[in-house]
């Protein structure tokens, strides 16, 4: 098919949209409402192109046969920039602001509007993870949409009318007091910065500042691979040596790894499943490694309680030990630890204020949260020396590594569970048909002569889909964020839809140099079970790094 | 009147004797077209949904507007009050035509008084068709937009009542992705009509009178007929000044000899909708009627698009900011470009008309805003 773009006869493909025509052409659109996973809704109006002389939206439009479309005109122009002086009145980022929206008034050379603001006086929503100011918000509806289409939580729509309508959770509620499992895919998805994180930086500055406390950081496993993004890295850079570097250079007096707790989890999980398997405990079990499907979980599927694992997440296991095992080691007062976790998640958050959770972690920041502190700090994050984890607990496996991507809690626990319960090696440590970025994924294993089907989803619409077939497997990986940890709803905000395969294409590169790649064979688990938790799933194991669920009404 | 003529299910008789196919060559001879305000052909409309229907599964829906929200319009009102029976003979005829076992009525939320006579109405003619279909009135809960053909499906859907882009059209993707045909209660009712009398007059159309006269109310006069005829029927009290059209149609002065049809009325940049005639007086202000029509959209605008959403409010803001005496002849030129942006970029049909009243009524009316100059 034929169409003329820009005075130039072109060959198309039927079906494409003019914003994938015009994408493919080099041609930059700008655009708010739009999501590429997502059928296009046609709301902000930002993305206007001239089709036969009248303004269309690019992003839901299909030209035909000899169209005639002009992608730049001085009209084309003025539409769009008087869309964005009415959504937007008032048009200034601040420095700090790497918020979408910026980039796009640069684009549309927009530096003041012409119209008053009409009067909005709506109250912030605050809660313990996700915060929101409907003040700030333009009706893009992008949050809307992933909540509903992508993630199956449908916690937040439109509501009232007119000048009017703006996002709200079920009834005005808070989005606390509603079904909403925390993920933030909202956040990654909010052009403005309407939506954010509740932010635990001035508590953290506070215990930095405070000589009496030990300030431990801990690391989960997808931040090495997405915080250079902050710092004008290319996706997929891996960071570590910099990230502890930039750790102590904050102030932190220790920093730890959680692939190390992932490893543990991985002890505990692995016996927990085969003791399931081989005594006729309830199957499928299901991984409770991710804070926002167990929120899923107790919001929407209370059936499953007993198909979940009894292990608690990574960081939970490892900042009870560091309040623990550590704490006696390096003789300090649990009292005056302070654990900081840097997560991918806003969720893990609201976890940490769990009451069945003891405060074993005191504060959670977000990969974003960590780069402002650093540069807060005015750390020059490029060129730091690479610094190494805290010896003490500072051995970790291939296996924990994989946490951070989609299918690697369930592929570092084939590995721990097949070669403890066979005793014999595995011949090839890649689970390859549950990687990638297929949002379900399912393969089979003989553990001696027991035949073990499992499957991995991620995003909460394939969650629920996978659920419908539950009873097919006997052990099932769920993590709430497309992608898993990698694109946690606490990661570096992305608009290139390569950037999450380059983060686990990062995420697997690391684990594939690791010279030890089962959690079983790690020096420091084994030392921490012959010291002083005895074996996987003691009766100290239970009391310190197992948790239960609780049941949550929906409204 | 024509329109009360009733057809007594002798057109749905007829209907089954010359078959679907007939239906649509007998309507497009006799020159049927929508009645809603787009004109649309009606034929094509229902050939467009069985072709659609024959490419998938073979199921479509039959969506009857009756969500007459438009202020100044009241035909549809007339016609379920006084010729229900061929209202509904007229739905089971297209039913019958483009194959569809479930009928939707979307009935105003403001007309609920005529539930429930209109419902024994349907049992009563169901019941003598011998037909095959599920019958259902929807009640509207007084939203404008849920007129909007895409609106009112995702309304009976049981989703927010919100615009959605077109295409697919209707008679694609309606009701739960399947072929719809949306036809107003004017349409079906012609469509009985039209099929059963020979003499039928696809000129004659309905217009609903009211504003500054003695005799509001629905009147049938075949298209060109002149204005000064309607205000002489009408009989307004005082001289008149203008007439709008519904709120989204435009302003225009009034001219006696006008002969009213689409033609001339586009020369005023006016757009005719379902001929609902609200006349003005000279007591009234034009920038007051802008006012009130802004309110209406302000509030009436579903909010799903950027250009109607906050253009509609920043449109009422600046009429204000005229009546408070305080602006300047830019004021005026962005009133004009940001109606013009409104009506082009907007989404639907709601957007895309409702700046019209502004900017015609400062193409015919400037001195009226001027005159607020301190």
């Amino acid at each position: 098919m034929k169409i003329i773009l820009d005075g130039k006869e072109l060959e198309v493909e039927q079906g494409k949209t003019l914003l994938q025509i015009c994408t493919e052409q080099g041609i930059k659109i700008p655009t708010l409402c739009y999501h590429p996973g997502l059928p296009p809704e046609g709301r902000c109006r930002v993305c206007l192109v001239e089709l036969n002389g009248k303004l269309v939206t690019s992003c839901n439009t299909k030209p035909k046969e000899g169209d005639l479309v002009v992608s730049r005109s001085p009209k084309i122009f003025a539409a769009r920039k008087m869309n964005l002086e009415l959504m937007i009145p008032n048009p200034a980022c601040s420095k700090e602001d790497d918020f979408e929206v910026c980039q796009i008034y640069k684009e549309v050379g927009l530096d003041f509007s012409r119209f008053d603001k009409p009067v909005t006086d709506y109250k912030p929503d605050l809660g313990a993870a996700v915060i929101r100011d409907n003040n700030k918000c333009i009706n893009c509806g992008r949050c809307v949409k992933v909540c509903s289409e992508i993630q199956g939580c449908y916690a937040i729509d439109f509501t009232s009318r007119g000048h009017n309508e703006h996002v709200s959770p079920y009834a005005e509620k808070p989005l606390s007091s509603v079904a909403c499992i925390r993920c933030g895919q909202c956040i990654l998805n909010c052009p403005v910065g309407a939506i954010s994180e509740r932010s635990h930086l001035e508590e953290v500055q506070e215990a930095l500042d405070n000589p009496d406390k030990h300030v431990v950081a801990q690391t989960a496993p997808s931040i090495r691979v997405a915080l250079g993004e902050l710092f004008s890295m290319p996706a997929g850079s891996i960071v570590t040596g910099k990230m502890v570097a930039s750790l102590k250079g904050c102030g932190f007096d220790k920093v730890f790894d959680v692939n190390l707790g992932a490893d543990l989890t991985i002890m505990e999980e692995s016996a927990e499943f085969l003791k399931r398997l081989t005594s006729g405990g309830v199957l499928p079990m299901i991984t409770t490694c991710c804070p926002g499907w167990i929120l899923m979980m107790e919001f929407f599927h209370h059936n499953l309680l007993p198909h979940m694992s009894t292990c608690k997440s990574p960081h939970e296991m490892l900042g009870m030990l560091i309040k623990t095992y550590y704490a006696q080691k390096a003789g300090i007062d649990p009292k005056n630890i302070v654990v900081v976790s840097i997560m991918p998640c806003t969720a893990k958050k609201f976890e940490s204020t769990r009451p069945e959770l003891d405060t074993a972690v005191d504060y959670v920041l977000t990969t974003r949260e960590l780069g402002r502190l650093i540069k807060r700090n005015k750390i020059d994050f490029l060129k730091l020396e690479d610094e190494a984890f805290d010896p003490t607990l500072g051995i970790s496996t291939g296996a924990g590594a994989i946490f951070g991507a989609t299918g690697g809690v369930m592929e570092a626990a084939l590995r721990t569970a097949y070669e403890t319960a066979t005793k014999k090696e595995l011949e090839n440590l890649d689970f390859n048909q549950i990687r990638g970025i297929n949002g379900i994924k399912e393969g089979t294993i003989f553990v001696g002569d027991k035949e073990v089907k499992f499957a991995v989803a991620h995003g909460g619409k394939n969650i629920q889909e996978l659920l419908k077939k539950k009873e097919d497997y006997h052990f099932l990986e769920m993590m709430a964020c497309p992608g898993g940890c990698v694109g946690g709803g606490g990661q570096p905000i992305y608009k290139n839809p390569d950037t999450l395969q380059k983060r686990i294409d990062a995420i697997y590169k690391e684990d594939k140099n690791l010279p030890i790649r089962k959690s079983h064979e790690n020096p420091i688990i084994k030392e921490l079970y012959a010291k002083y938790l005895d074996y996987p799933g003691s009766k100290k194991a239970h009391e310190l790094l197992h948790t239960k669920y609780t049941l949550r009404d929906r409204f | 009147m024509q329109i009360l003529e009733e057809t007594s299910m002798q057109a749905l008789d007829k209907a089954r004797q010359i078959g679907p196919e007939g239906v649509l060559k007998l309507l497009e001879k006799k020159g049927l077209v929508g009645r809603g305000g787009a004109a649309f052909a009606t034929h094509k409309k229902w050939r467009y949904a069985i072709d659609n229907a024959n490419a998938g599964d073979g199921e479509t829906f039959l969506v009857c507007n009756a969500d007459e929200g438009e202020p100044g319009t009241f035909k549809d009102k007339f016609i379920i009050k006084y010729n229900p029976s061929t209202l509904i003979e007229g739905m089971l005829i297209a039913a019958y035509t483009v194959g569809a076992k479930e009928i939707f009525l979307y009935l105003r939320g403001e007309y609920q008084y005529l539930k429930q006579d209109l419902q024994k109405q349907i049992d009563k003619t169901l019941e003598l068709a011998h037909m095959d279909v599920k019958f259902t009135i929807v009640l509207g809960a007084g939203a404008y937009i849920c007129g909007e053909e895409t609106a009112i499906l995702q309304s009976i859907m049981g989703f927010r009542g919100h615009a959605m882009a077109k295409p697919p059209y209707p008679t694609k993707k309606g009701l739960w992705g399947k072929p719809t045909v949306i036809n107003n209660v004017e349409t079906l009712t012609c469509v009985a009509q039209a099929i059963l009398f020979d003499d039928w007059d696809s000129d004659i159309r309905l217009f609903s009178i009211s504003g500054n006269v003695q005799n509001p109310g629905v009147y049938e006069y075949p298209l060109g007929v002149k204005m000064s005829t309607l205000i002489e029927i009408a009989r307004p009290k005082r001289k008149l000044k203008a007439m709008s059209f519904g709120m989204f149609g435009g302003i225009m002065p009034i001219n006696l000899d006008m002969e009213i049809t689409p033609a001339t009325i586009k020369m005023e940049e006016c757009q005719h909708g379902a001929y609902s005639l609200i006349f003005i007086d000279e007591t009234n202000n034009v920038v007051d009627i802008c006012k009130s029509i802004a309110k209406f959209y302000t509030y009436e605008s579903c909010g799903k698009c950027t250009p109607c959403r906050e253009g509609t409010i920043r449109m009422l803001n600046f009429i204000k900011k005229i009546q408070s005496g305080k602006f300047t002849d830019d004021d005026l030129k962005l009133i004009e470009e940001l109606g013009n942006h409104i009506q082009e970029t907007s989404l639907c049909g709601l957007g895309q008309t409702s700046a019209n009243h502004v900017l015609t009524a400062l193409k015919h009316f400037r001195k009226d805003f001027e005159a607020y100059k301190k």
